[in-house]
């Protein structure tokens, strides 16, 4: 019979017990001092997959720092806490907000990794800045949280970035697509969907915008709900408009069954692209050929292809998690390495571990990534600029699901 | 059920002494608890345990607020995350960078009471809204209110499950909303920059520790709210609503007002929460309301306990911090536990990943097995003494009720029904029928079954409408109103089938029928103030005076949920009930019904007390020996149609009557009839 | 596509779009009409019979639609997956009626509901974590044959929707009407205290009630991975709003009700996306609910008004 009086113990024990582990209970095997590097992503819920996927990439870069000593005396063991809650169903930014308050109360815990959700990331910012606390997320994309208009809200500390990214914002792959419809595809009209996340919408309206000043007519401008199974509605109307080319903001939940229906409705020579929420194993998992052929994709990565790194990640990749990596897999890996190589320079230089220190160590780094070469700019942003333009061609001689293989190389998105 | 702070002062507590020390553990209990909460922060500095805390505090608002509207009034809400999201972006775009119009004279005044500020940006002046914090959170109340009852509004006519179904709509529409109307909301992105609370020129920032205040302070008051409307009339109302609508409407209560208080309350309560909840983040998304959200809250309750209200607090907190704490700790553990032993399973073990599963389990096995919740509304009463058990039938002193007017001098009839005709789709029940009930007298109605009687009570009521015909009351016309108003001006009534508030106590059935001359509204309710206090004093002093007037068959149980009493015991609460409206005419629908044949004396004696002190009484009734008893005329019905009235005698040898009762051949049997 | 084709394409979209809601509503309002229960447990069944589809499937051979079938092995493993949908989604409903929701049979207030809502979270979360949260990959066998109507495209896949749906749809409403077990159901649906009296096993029909709605729920789920050649977790939440929503347009517990609801929420989605905006679909097929609640508490066909208040 649980009486009220048994129920404030209940809560009251477990309380006082989770303050156990929360003061730092630590397992004393290790013979190396330890840093921890906190992984924050929604980890349950709608965002599930893409979010585990991402930490399968961080958890891979820090094994391997450990396995090859990369930081000497020093032992790296991650703490993965989970952005999303059963209350929301998927990524909950008070949530986001308790993680990073607990990562900041933890002494050990040098810098993080995440968040991917750009929700999640206004809700920590403020709280990392106060701390001098460095996180590098490879996925978030709203450009608010880095921009210096908004400095004095999510950096008030000085101003100094601690929002890094090593991925680039919706405030250029929406626009460089959209140059490279223009120029390249010479698309007279087109059709724009998103998926109702922030990503999705962010990087259509940004391309909305540019598409408009070079002069692209935007016939119409519509959202997909990505619980939503069926897209022949929508598809239809674009199919009435017949404009010269769509374009897609957002990820793999809704484009998988766009691309999917797309196939039987608009005409195969259409040019249709999205951006790099694209990028991802499920267009040729889920969808396949015929329907995936012609799609174009973006991703921020120039030398991604060339990298004889790559390969090798893939694979390890493949092995360990038994799934294939995205385009954000392999940012959460360069982010796990920037940070590596940060904390290894402060080793090697003499200088003490502290969080101030290590955000600066990543703010002025210079790490060769799987992405090429990685560094940041005053607010945060990742500064290369170049977008690279995949298109999915059908590769026979080679596995259905081998990316590397099926998503061909096209080049340089313009840059204006 | 009274509650733990409630003024009950009824001579129903067995061992005085037992009832007080009850008193006092609980309120030790509630202080225990009040210190752990402000002292939490001072033992467990983790800014991210205190998060934690803060955001379990946040939705134990949200829960009190549903637990009125479920809890309370029985109104399955199923979109109730759409007022915790219209309080949160009401504070989030009034006290960000979101809307900047053009500055204009218009603005002026609220510059000057700092609720916006002139900002130059570029060349141009615009509006920067910088509503405060504090304002923010009655206003986001008012404006939350105001939705509920936009939303309840559609509901009122509608019956349980639909009700949900509509309310789960309008809970989808508002997110969509928010997030299609970018220019308002900033859609999908969410918002930037909501500026924190201040306090003396000191703004909170990140800080955490005084959100968490601010929390406790929220979900204090609101603990306070809800237990102060609960124990009042308000929360009688939404009681007897939620468990019988329609015997509510007769009692006095009226249903379309209760029902959008609640749903009013409920609202303000999120929308509260809502500001306080974007305050401490900062930002706010459209994909934090959605509708698992409302389903949790819904979760919530229904395992603290349904109607509870420190039940719905527990079970807010308590599910609040098994996701955001404890399993995560546990996992914790398990990979230290993993590291030890060195299993790879228990190291990688993620059990955060399967809280939805865990959560599913949890919910099924609770509704199976403890569905009254962790801490259930309704709490097991004191066993009765032996002598309070036994019946002792009340020496016949007659029965005593003070404060009946007496009207048996009244040349205008209590009621005068005229030409009253009601229609069922194709079926007639009542035909043009006339009865003129004299004031102080006593009709008795009867007929065979289905010639109209309870349809006749439930159109002079209000409960069913008539086609055509008058019916009035000491001269005022009455049909067109609802049962509430007809309450009020003198009308009460017992039903057939019993109608009582099953989980509510005898005391709380009855004083329900005081509730149409009462008059403390919630402000009231909450306040209670002197005179409110008086009011409720002297309203139960009028309970027990009734209810004493059934021996010590009703008054040692007042405190009794009336679903334990007997058969008898129940239809005397309810003619109970009926007459705490002080009525000017009372209506009883086969209040005999089920009772042997000494119970029958004794109540219709009763009856006839009441009628001696001046109550005019229309009684429905098959066993003809009380009839004869107590009507100085007998009106009777068969297939709504008056077939015969006079008194009682000569409508026992009524030739229409004999045939409508017994059928064609039996009129040689007619002297038998006679008691 | 000229404006006619355009309409008229929509039109064929509506009814399909309609006919996958119809058929889902109809196990759905089979159940509320017998026990005035929401069952949101009633869409994680529906998730659960795509998967078991998809499974048998795969067990044949087939992937993708890497292997097109023609004829008789075509109808034969179509057949195969049908039964194995339709005879696991029965079974697992009448295990969560049994012994999660018998004994709540006579307990008022929300508790049962409750109850459906945490039978869904275990359903829904079994398949993630068993199955992982990525989008799967449904073996299609059916050949791709169109036709054209009006400028309008229309796909096999489309008419073997209706032709499957519209048989269900009449099997249930013949089966309820004509059949003595439906008379019982009726009866059960109206007054089971009654019908207990007159000799009905009100249990053994509750049972078969459930079995029947969740099997329609498992073909559902079935024809839904056959036509839209994916399915993962997450196929049961808007689908089942949807759904849910046409049954009470319709008249809840009113079986050509559910159809009609179905239709009429599928045309909205075509016609409303089509002329408004597809962004707005749900506001509007809400608003349309609500309105159609408030002047018709019943539905458009109902007239079972549900007796709890």
């Amino acid at each position: 019979m649980l009486t009220r009086r048994a129920a404030g113990k209940l809560i009251a024990g477990a309380a006082a017990s989770t303050t156990l582990v929360g003061a730092g209970f630590r397992p004393a095997f290790a013979a190396d001092k330890v840093i921890k590097i906190g992984i924050t992503l929604p980890l349950t819920g709608a965002d599930a997959e893409g979010a585990n996927r991402i930490k399968y990439g961080a958890l891979l870069s820090i094994q391997q720092a450990n396995d090859s000593g990369a930081v000497k005396g020093y032992t790296l063991v991650p703490v993965v806490l989970n952005n999303a809650t059963t209350t929301a169903g998927q990524y909950d930014p008070a949530q986001a907000a308790t993680n990073a308050r607990k990562l900041v109360s933890d002494p050990d815990v040098m810098a993080a990794i995440g968040p991917e959700m750009s929700g999640d990331g206004k809700a920590m910012s403020a709280i990392y800045s106060e701390a001098n606390f460095a996180t590098i997320t490879p996925a978030s994309t709203n450009p608010d949280i880095t921009s210096p208009k908004f400095a004095s809200e999510y950096r008030p500390n000085g101003g100094k970035a601690v929002y890094f990214r090593t991925v680039t914002t919706d405030a250029l792959q929406g626009p460089y697509m959209a140059n490279y419809y223009a120029d390249v595809l010479k698309v007279k009209s087109v059709y724009i969907l998103d998926d109702s996340g922030a990503y999705g919408v962010g990087i259509a309206d940004t391309f909305e915008a540019r598409a408009k000043e070079k002069g692209i007519k935007v016939l119409g401008r519509d959202r997909l709900d990505p619980t939503e199974a069926d897209y022949t509605v929508s598809l239809t109307k674009i199919k009435g408009m017949n404009p010269d080319g769509l374009y897609y903001g957002g990820v793999q939940g809704a484009g998988t069954k766009l691309v999917k229906q797309a196939y039987g409705v608009l005409p195969q020579a259409m040019p249709k692209g999205g951006g790099d929420g694209l990028y991802a194993p499920e267009m040729l998992t889920a969808v396949g050929f015929p329907a995936a052929e012609g799609w174009y994709c973006t991703i921020a990565a120039p030398h991604l292809t060339d990298n004889p790194a790559v390969q090798p990640f893939v694979k390890l990749y493949e092995s360990t998690w038994h799934t294939q990596p995205d385009d954000y897999a392999i940012t959460a890996y360069d982010a796990g390495l920037v940070i590596t190589a940060a904390l290894a320079s402060l080793v090697d230089a003499g200088k003490p571990i502290t969080r101030a220190n290590v955000r600066e160590a990543i703010q002025t780094s210079h790490t060769n990534t799987l992405q090429g070469p990685v560094a940041f700019d005053e607010n945060g942003d990742i500064v290369n600029k170049v977008i690279s333009v995949f298109q999915i061609v059908e590769n026979k001689g080679a596995s259905l699901t081998d990316m590397n293989a099926q998503f061909k190389y096209i080049g340089t998105a313009p840059t204006s | 059920m009274a509650s733990e702070t409630s003024i009950t002062t009824s001579a129903a507590e067995t061992v005085p002494w037992r009832a007080a020390l009850a008193r006092h553990r609980t309120k030790a209990l509630i202080l225990l608890v009040a210190v752990v909460a402000l002292a939490f922060p001072a033992v467990n500095g983790n800014a991210g345990d205190i998060d934690a805390v803060a955001n379990a505090l946040a939705f134990a608002a949200l829960a009190l607020g549903l637990n009125i509207v479920v809890g309370f009034a029985g109104l399955l809400d199923l979109g109730y995350a759409a007022f915790f999201a219209i309080g949160a972006y009401t504070y989030g775009i009034l006290a960000s960078w979101q809307l900047t119009p053009a500055w204009s004279s218009f603005w002026a005044p609220f510059a000057w009471l700092d609720l916006v500020q002139k900002v130059t940006q570029g060349n141009a002046a615009v509006v920067h809204f910088t509503l405060s914090f504090w304002i923010a959170l009655p206003l986001s109340a008012a404006i939350a209110a105001f939705f509920g009852i936009l939303f309840g509004a559609p509901t009122l006519r509608l019956r349980g499950d639909y009700l949900a179904i509509v309310t789960l709509g309008f809970g989808e529409i508002v997110p969509i909303v928010v997030r299609n109307w970018s220019s308002l909301t900033n859609g999908a992105a969410g918002l930037n920059g909501v500026a924190p609370p201040q306090l003396f020129g000191q703004s909170f920032g990140v800080e955490i520790v005084p959100y968490y205040y601010v929390a406790i302070g929220i979900v204090a008051l609101l603990i306070f709210v809800s237990g102060r409307l609960r124990d009042s009339r308000i929360g009688r109302a939404w009681m007897a609503l939620r468990d019988d609508a329609v015997a509510a409407s007769t009692a006095g209560v009226d249903l379309t007002r209760y029902k959008l208080l609640a749903f009013a309350m409920g609202a303000a309560f999120a929308g509260m929460t809502g500001t306080f909840y974007i305050a401490k983040l900062q930002t706010a998304t459209p994909d934090m309301f959605m509708f698992p959200v409302s389903v949790m809250i819904l979760v919530m309750i229904v395992l603290g306990g349904l109607g509870s209200v420190w039940g719905v607090v527990v079970g807010a907190i308590f599910l609040q911090l098994l996701q955001s704490w404890f399993l995560p700790a546990i996992s914790s553990w398990l990979h230290i536990v993993g590291n030890l032993i060195g299993s790879p399973w228990l190291q990688q073990i993620q059990l955060a990943d399967a809280i939805e599963l865990i959560f599913g389990i949890v919910l099924v096995l609770m509704m199976l097995y403890r569905r009254d919740g962790l801490i259930p509304a309704h709490r097991k009463q004191g066993a009765l003494s032996f002598e309070q058990q036994n019946a002792q039938v009340g020496e016949s002193h007659g029965f005593r009720m003070s404060g009946i007017v007496r009207e048996d001098s009244s040349s205008v009839p209590a009621l005068e029904i005229k030409g009253v005709t009601v229609r069922f789709g194709g079926l007639v029940a009542l035909k043009s029928v006339d009865i003129t009930v004299p004031a102080g007298g006593v009709v008795a109605v009867i007929g065979p079954n289905g010639s109209g009687k309870s349809t006749l009570f439930n159109v002079i009521t209000g409960l069913t409408s008539a086609e055509s015909g008058s019916i009035r009351l000491f001269g005022e016309e009455i049909i067109g109103l609802g049962p509430h108003k007809i309450a009020k001006k003198g009308i009460a009534r017992t039903f057939q089938n019993l109608r009582l508030f099953t989980n509510l106590t005898v005391m709380d059935n009855v004083l329900i029928g005081q509730h149409a001359r009462l008059s403390t509204g919630p402000l009231g309710a909450v306040l209670r103030l002197p005179g409110v206090r008086a009011e409720e004093r002297r309203a139960r002093e009028r309970v027990m005076e009734i209810i004493g007037n059934f021996g010590n068959r009703l008054a040692p149980r007042a405190n009794q949920n009336v679903a334990a009493l007997s058969y008898a015991n129940r239809r005397r609460v309810e003619i109970s009930r009926a007459l705490a409206s002080d009525p000017r005419i009372l209506l009883l629908d086969e209040p005999t019904a089920g009772m042997n044949p000494a119970e029958t004396f004794e109540l219709a004696q009763q009856i006839k007390d009441l009628h001696k002190l001046g109550l005019t009484v229309i009684v429905i009734e098959h066993k003809l020996d009380v009839v004869v008893r107590l009507a100085d005329t007998v009106v009777v019905l068969d297939h709504g149609e008056k077939i015969a009235e006079g008194r009682p005698d000569e409508v026992r040898r009524n030739e229409e009557v004999l045939r409508a009762y017994l059928g064609r051949n039996a009129q040689a049997g007619s002297a038998g009839i006679a008691a | 596509m000229s404006p006619t084709a355009l309409f008229v394409q929509q039109v064929i979209n509506g009814l399909s779009l309609g006919g996958m809601y119809a058929l889902l509503a109809l196990g759905f309002t089979l159940i509320y009409g017998i026990l005035e229960l929401i069952n949101f447990a009633h869409f994680s069944v529906f998730l659960w019979g795509s998967f078991i589809g998809m499974w048998t499937l795969e067990a044949f051979g087939l992937n993708g639609q890497s292997v097109v079938l023609t004829g008789l092995p075509l109808i034969g493993v179509l057949v195969a997956a049908f039964v194995a949908s339709m005879l696991f989604c029965g079974i697992l409903g009448v295990v969560i009626e049994r012994y999660s929701l018998r004994p709540l049979r006579n307990v008022t207030g929300p508790m049962a509901m409750i109850t459906t809502i945490g039978v869904s979270y275990i359903l829904f979360n079994v398949i993630l974590l068993g199955a992982g949260a990525d989008t799967k990959n449904f073996p299609n066998p059916l050949p791709e044959l169109r036709f054209h109507i009006l400028g309008a495209t229309l796909d096999l896949r489309v008419i073997l929707i209706w032709i499957v749906s519209g048989a269900l749809m009449l099997g249930l409403w013949f089966f309820v009407q004509r059949s003595r077990l439906g008379k019982a159901m009726r009866a059960t649906a109206q007054d089971p205290d009654a019908a207990r009296m007159m000799g009905v096993d009100v249990d053994r029909v509750i049972l078969i009630a459930f079995f029947a709605g969740s099997a329609l729920a498992g073909a559902a789920g079935l024809i839904f991975g056959l036509y839209y050649n994916f399915t993962s977790y997450i196929i049961g939440y808007t689908a089942g709003l949807r759904a849910f929503t046409a049954a009470v347009l319709g008249g809840i517990g009113n079986v050509p009700g559910a159809m009609l609801g179905g239709l009429i929420i599928g045309l909205i989605e075509s016609l409303g996306g089509q002329f408004i905006a597809v962004k707005w679909t749900d506001v509007i097929i809400f608003s349309i609910l609500v309105l159609v609640l408030v002047f018709r508490p019943t539905g458009l066909l109902g007239t079972l008004a549900p007796s709890k208040s």
